[in-house]
């Protein structure tokens, strides 16, 4: 008989970790289809991560340490380049295979440029929307119906009609954007911030007549 | 034998009273955010819907915290309607 409640709490916490498991799960969104490459913004992540070990290691004595990092501009990196020392007792190893010209990498001014965030075009946005677990089914639809509605006013704009102003255009466009945003902002965080990184290009290729003719056809 | 089945027929129905309620409850809740989402997106008034109903697919019977009722269903054009029940 304790066998067999055992087996039971096991299956039970094996039931609780799949559930577990699931909600973990949900929240990852398929591999963006974006049209901009990042790469630019990630050789820099990696040139500014192997400095810091580096500079652990090129300064054993604490004393010359201190007197080096006398440029204005690094006093950031030398900041943290005091603290990691804590560490070199068990990370010693690595520290003979850092070569030395790595502290000339030192000064990191690509690390504090903005990275380039990805833009999506209109059919990559529809497809990630689409996608999304962030929202729900009928949250989805009434986007799509507000979108196309916009894209109404904006066909009314090309078509001559003086009443929907691109101004007019934009605030709506805009408050679409805001209300896609903060229905993403806590369940799809990466969509997000790609929407927010794309909502001017996407502007622009609404805005430009020949574009929205393209995208209507 | 037949202990043994018993116990194992006693831990599925376990297993199975225990599954089941969370998963309807977590299809609810996130069914109650998305009502909420869509009412909030048509500019009704709601706060936040506390009690949902399917009436049908893609047609639902909303309760907001406020006290207010709605009815949101997709319409035969593909269009989300959000209509308020007296």
């Amino acid at each position: 008989m304790r066998r067999y409640s055992a087996v039971i709490v096991l299956m039970v916490l094996s039931a609780g970790c799949t559930h577990a498991k699931r909600t973990e799960t949900q929240p990852q969104p398929p591999p963006p289809p974006v049209t901009a490459k990042p790469e630019a913004a990630k050789a820099p992540q990696t040139a500014t991560a192997t400095p810091a070990t580096g500079t652990a290691k090129t300064t054993p004595a604490k004393g010359t340490a201190k007197a080096t990092p006398a440029k204005g501009t690094t006093t950031a990196v030398a900041a943290t380049g005091t603290k990691t020392p804590a560490k070199p007792a068990t990370a010693s190893n690595s520290a003979k295979t850092v070569p030395p010209p790595a502290t000339k990498a030192q000064p990191s001014a690509p690390a504090k440029q903005p990275a380039a965030t990805p833009t999506l075009d209109l059919d990559a946005l529809e497809a990630r929307l689409k996608q999304t677990k962030g929202i729900g089914l009928m949250t989805k639809l009434s986007l799509k119906n507000q979108v196309d509605d916009l894209l109404g006013e904006f066909r009314k704009h090309y078509s001559g009609k003086p009443m929907p102003t691109l101004t007019e255009l934009r605030r709506s466009y805009d408050l679409l954007m805001m209300k896609v945003l903060s229905l993403l902002q806590d369940h799809d965080q990466q969509l997000a911030s790609d929407i927010l990184s794309s909502r001017e290009r996407i502007w622009g290729l609404l805005a430009d007549p020949k574009s929205f003719a393209a995208l209507d056809a | 034998m037949t202990t043994r089945v018993i116990a194992r027929a006693s831990s599925f129905f376990v297993l199975a009273c225990l599954a089941t309620p969370v998963a309807a409850q977590q299809d609810n809740e996130a069914l109650k955010k998305d009502l909420t989402a869509v009412i909030a997106l048509q500019g009704q008034p709601c706060g936040e819907v506390v009690a949902a109903t399917v009436l049908k697919q893609n047609d639902y019977a909303a309760t907001c915290k406020d006290g207010n009722k709605y009815h949101v269903y997709e319409n035969d054009k593909g269009r989300v309607v959000v209509d308020k029940q007296k």
